[in-house]
């Protein structure tokens, strides 16, 4: 019941919001149609398919996922700079209570955006002549959810150790090292050297890779990212649990 | 019977200490105001009893409950309605209503939020989202969502603070209205507020309580006929 009502709450809060749709949704897709029509103005013979539609859509699906770690890291620390939470904290509710509430509502959320970036991809492909199968791009969705648990994690825990002016910007440097090292716009494995270790070191490449995988009909060639994302996705949400259970008292502000 | 019991209560923050070896005793159906200066330490105190901030030393019980080894049960009895306004500001009036009632598990939380918005009169801004209201209707939405659970212990943590004299007046008549129907412990800066409320009024400086009373028992224990100067005479007395 609390944690119904919790998240019902959150959902509301982030769907009154207009720059949820906008960024979370909206932007995602513009982004797959600009880089579509970029894709067309590139020569064939330069033989570059990191924009077609069936390289784009994972990547672009991370991307968005970025966001709604964005939107996380806003909600947990505007309540918090709030009293709304002080008030929560001295009511009946638990720590599960408050996690699972904020959680909820993100992976739903999370969930209805990978199904519309997917969706419009598959629009896109259908147009360019581009073959998506659909088996494999529900299967990606799984593949994903890792990922989607981790980066409301960041979120959370950014939101939980931050200020709402601080969080924010620590986000945007996340987005920033997820597109750029998640080889959303460049072919990782091509460039090689430190910075392919440090892309692989890192969880973006591999969320990217997995739903990558997935979509192209390999899903087992994706296992071991997958497996890499989970092991991140357990830390971020551990830590995103303590400093949480952290703030529940208020000799630790 | 006793709604409050404080032994020897202190929260130290390192070499600060914010309440030192408090003990007081609030009755039920008491309005008791903790009147101070800035950091004499009635937030903390506040804090502590709503199990926001454990003490240092010292022991507590609300409803009979320890505010440290019962603390769940402690959750279950009070409300608190802080400094700052404490809404969801996307949420409207009614939404915030339910919202509380269903995390204290009131089995109809939409009867509830309607008896409550007819209480306080809540009507015309039921449907708008807190965020739109006026400072003054947010304090009231705050309280009001305090209310809403029926607590049997209440902690108004100086709740007119920044408000016009207006606003001010018309959350007086509310506070009123709830004059033992409920314990309720009220910290202000506003001495006319205590005065004009209060049953018992304690003054605390430097974390120390200084002298509890009505606020006629404190004029005359400070030799002075208005409250403002016994006020002034207790703290200085204490050499704040």
């Amino acid at each position: 019941m609390r944690i119904k009502a919790f998240a019902e709450r959150n959902i509301k809060e982030l769907l009154r919001d207009p720059l949820s749709y906008l960024f979370c949704l909206g932007f995602p897709v513009v982004m797959l149609v600009l880089m579509t029509i970029i894709n067309k103005s590139i020569p064939p013979q330069a033989g570059m398919t990191v924009f077609r539609i069936d390289n784009l859509c994972a990547g672009i699906t991370v991307f968005g996922l970025t966001f709604l770690m964005l939107f996380a890291a806003l909600l947990t620390s505007k309540d918090r700079t709030s009293s709304f939470l002080m008030r929560l904290y001295a009511s009946p509710m638990t720590a599960v209570d408050f996690i699972a509430g904020y959680y909820i509502p993100l992976i739903i959320l999370a969930v209805i955006q990978c199904v519309i970036t997917f969706g419009v991809s598959f629009v896109i492909a259908v147009i360019e002549g581009v073959s998506l199968n659909v088996g494999n791009i529900l299967l990606a969705i799984v593949t994903l959810i890792p990922s989607i648990i981790m980066f409301i994690g960041f979120g959370l825990f950014f939101g939980g150790m931050f200020s709402q002016n601080a969080a924010p910007g620590l986000c945007s440097a996340i987005i920033s090292a997820a597109s750029i090292l998640g080889g959303i716009w460049m072919d990782v494995d091509a460039i090689g050297g430190a910075i392919e270790t440090i892309c692989k070191v890192l969880p973006f490449y591999h969320s990217v890779n997995a739903a990558r995988c997935a979509v192209d009909g390999n899903v087992g060639d994706g296992v071991t990212s997958i497996l890499i994302v989970s092991a991140y996705m357990v830390v971020v949400t551990v830590l995103a649990i303590v400093v949480f259970r952290k703030n529940m008292s208020s000799d630790n502000k | 019977m006793e709604a409050i019991a404080i032994k020897a209560l202190t929260k130290k923050y390192k070499d600060f200490t914010a309440v030192d070896a408090l003990d007081l005793t609030i009755g039920k159906g008491e309005l008791f105001g903790l009147l101070g200066v800035n950091g004499a330490g009635k937030t903390t105190t506040i804090k502590m009893l709503s199990c926001l901030s454990k003490p240092t030393s010292g022991k507590a019980e609300v409803m009979g409950f320890d505010i440290v080894e019962k603390s769940d049960e402690v959750k279950k009895v009070i409300s608190i309605s802080t400094q700052e306004t404490a809404v969801a500001p996307n949420l409207t009036v009614r939404e915030n209503l339910e919202f509380i009632a269903k995390v204290y598990g009131i089995e109809n939380p939409k009867a509830a939020a309607d008896k409550i918005i007819a209480e306080f009169s809540l009507q015309e801004k039921e449907n708008s989202r807190t965020k739109t209201l006026s400072g003054g209707w947010q304090r009231k939405v705050s309280i009001a969502m305090a209310l809403i659970t029926s607590p049997q212990v209440l902690f108004l943590d100086e709740p007119t603070l920044g408000l016009d004299v207006l606003a001010r007046r018309e959350l007086w008549k509310v506070i009123e209205q709830l004059k033992s129907k409920m314990t309720i412990i009220l910290t202000t800066h506003y001495l006319e507020e205590a005065e004009a409320l209060c049953d018992r009024i304690a003054i605390m400086t430097h974390g120390k309580l200084r002298a509890v009373g009505t606020a006629d028992e404190l004029m005359k224990l400070a030799g002075k006929d208005n409250f403002e100067d016994a006020f002034v005479e207790i703290a200085e007395r204490s050499g704040n």
